[in-house]
């Protein structure tokens, strides 16, 4: 969708390029972030696909078409645009800021006005509460959601985002990335995203590219990137937790043991005897006649109890369960704090799904790592 | 009091030298306003034409008012005449106009220029839907003290013929009549305090409510 041919920048009167023989691509529907410390080139990078930088040699294509053959103002009509500052026109109301484009294009009235409303509230704003505000009267956040609304306008396929949460608070940032991971889940947009801050990186994009001194150092999913650092300049950039990173893009689901063993709560003690005798595990899940799970007995339980139906009274519930969208991190925040070696994963209608085991994940990033140790070089070749 | 006798006594004669006062700015206004901010347009993007021509005014600025007059009339065409007095006032309203429009346009903010431009909007469009509705404040404020500068220059028009209510001044100095210059300064004053009045309404038209009341 986007492609970056050996593109070159060199500002006049520089000594180094800006940016250096970059190549890469950007799958349609893709987020791709641009991460890297000041001056390494992103920003820069990031301008010229909608021509504010020109290269200086090198091709980018945006949907096949060279760039440089279009005429400017129409390639840039078709590219979303969000800064920073998000650059709101101060005199214009929220309302005639999300209409610019579609008036560049010449919409008519109707379907201006049934779009600029649409938007808003696919960016959380009431339109009969902000469409008439002034941008002095937004709150950093709510400007932001305005700056989205309006680069998403004429809905392009191509989306140009530099540092757009930078400028708000930590809470509000946070609130801002995860509207939009749920926005782009339903817009699919193929998006070029800069930001200085890893970790914002990690969870917004499909793939990164990490760029130092106007060259790209890596570019790869985020789980590669932090299981498979390139260089010690990834390495360090990414910083030393970085296998904690890791644990938030790896899904609970990974991990899960399935195969286990379920009673049902009105079963016989013979059944839980014999269900104990075939697993070599100390606990029992056990579910009601719905199918939900009531919680587990262990093996020193089921052996105190007498009676056919007395064992129920040594059910005891789970402390905690996780849905299955949790991420290994999740599941290893919430075995600290309640201190257990085992979570079970639950959908919301309290199906049980598996177990996860802190072992599991121990063993499971440890693999992970070593799979993706690069081989050794050099040393050891066969003689 | 004898000031008040004395405007009761030549209300009419007072009155038309306040229109011909009013009349000669009005000309003076128009011109102005149309030939410098065109030209502050013109250098916006062009630093080292827009010194020349700040310096220029300056210079014209720096020229005491009832000599620039005495080297309009020398001027062949010009002569003894209204399109004189005119000019000395456009001239002097050159300096606040050009230089407020240059900083103006110059000084938007970088970030929503940049947006402008990343939207796909022609430097035209820009230039009419941006720049210049984001600098009506300022520009406002360049063309409020020319005016206000020239309702008290053109008093001394009355040297090369006009007969405004720098008439009352010139001649209570010539006959030392205190009452007819007490009159002349005090209308003058209320002229340059009502046209500075009608700015601030004419601000609160021209200027979008999301900027208003932020620059000076």
């Amino acid at each position: 969708m986007i492609r970056f041919k050996n593109v070159t920048k060199r500002y006049p009167g520089m000594v180094r390029s800006a940016v250096d023989g970059l190549s890469l691509e950007v799958n349609q529907g893709e987020t791709c972030v641009f991460v890297g410390p000041s001056g390494c080139g992103k920003t820069t990078t990031l301008k010229m696909v909608n021509r504010i930088f020109e290269p200086t040699s090198g091709e980018i294509l945006v949907n096949g078409e060279n760039i440089l053959s279009q005429d400017q103002d129409t390639l840039r009509q078709g590219i979303g645009y969000v800064i920073q500052k998000t650059g709101l026109f101060p005199h214009y109301t929220v309302f005639e800021n999300v209409a610019t484009v579609p008036r560049l294009l010449g919409w008519d009235h109707q379907r201006i006005n049934s779009r600029v409303h649409e938007l808003l509230r696919l960016v959380g704003l009431d339109p009969d509460e902000n469409a008439h505000k002034y941008p002095r009267e937004l709150s950093g956040g709510q400007s932001q959601r305005v700056g989205v609304a309006r680069a998403l306008a004429a809905d392009p396929p191509v989306m140009l985002m530099d540092e757009p949460f930078g400028a708000v608070d930590p809470i509000t940032r946070t609130q801002l990335q995860n509207e939009f991971l749920t926005l782009q889940q339903k817009v699919r947009k193929t998006i070029c995203f800069v930001t200085h801050d890893i970790d914002e990186a990690i969870k917004m994009g499909n793939r990164i590219a990490i760029m130092n001194n106007g060259r790209l150092v890596q570019y790869d999913t985020p789980e590669k990137l932090l299981l498979a650092p390139a260089d010690d300049f990834v390495a360090e950039f990414i910083g030393s937790d970085r296998s904690l990173k890791v644990l938030s893009l790896l899904p609970v689901p990974k991990v899960l043991k399935r195969q286990f063993r379920v009673v049902k709560e009105t079963a016989e003690l013979e059944t839980v005897r014999a269900s104990f005798d075939a697993t070599e595990r100390n606990r029992l899940v056990i579910e009601d006649e719905n199918s939900n799970v009531v919680g587990y007995v262990t093996r020193g339980d089921a052996g105190k109890a007498s009676s056919a139906r007395g064992w129920n009274r040594f059910i005891k519930p789970f402390p905690t369960t996780l849905p299955p969208e949790a991420t290994l991190r999740d599941a290893l925040a919430v075995m600290l704090q309640h201190d257990v070696g085992a979570i079970p994963v639950m959908e919301h209608t309290r199906k049980f799904l598996g177990m996860v085991y802190l072992d599991d994940i121990r063993s499971y990033v440890g693999e992970a790592y070593q799979e993706s140790e690069p081989e050794p070089a050099g040393e050891g070749a066969p003689s | 009091m004898r000031s008040l006798r004395y405007f009761v006594n030549n209300t009419d004669r007072i009155l038309g030298y306040a229109g011909e006062h009013a009349v000669l700015i009005l000309m003076a206004v128009v011109m102005a306003v149309l030939v410098w901010v065109s030209v502050g347009i013109l250098i916006r993007n062009n630093r080292r034409m827009a010194r020349g021509v700040l310096g220029i005014a300056s210079l014209i600025m720096s020229v005491p008012s009832v000599a620039l007059y005495g080297i309009l009339v020398t001027i062949p065409g010009l002569g003894l005449s209204r399109q004189s007095a005119v000019l000395a006032l456009v001239l002097y309203a050159m300096l606040p106009i050009i230089r407020n429009v240059y900083v103006a346009l110059n000084g938007v903010d970088a970030a929503i220029m940049e947006n402008a431009r990343g939207m796909g909007m022609s430097a035209r469009r820009i230039l009419f839907r941006v720049q210049l509705p984001l600098a009506t404040p300022v520009i406002l404020a360049g063309v409020r003290v020319s005016v206000v500068m020239m309702v008290g220059i053109a008093t001394l028009a009355v040297f090369i013929g006009e007969r405004n209510l720098g008439v009352l001044i010139q001649q209570g100095l010539v006959r030392t009549r205190s009452d007819m210059i007490i009159v002349g300064a005090v209308l003058v004053s209320a002229f340059a305090i009502g046209i500075d009045y009608l700015f601030s309404k004419l601000e609160h038209l021209l200027v979008s409510p999301g900027i208003r009341g932020e620059a000076a």
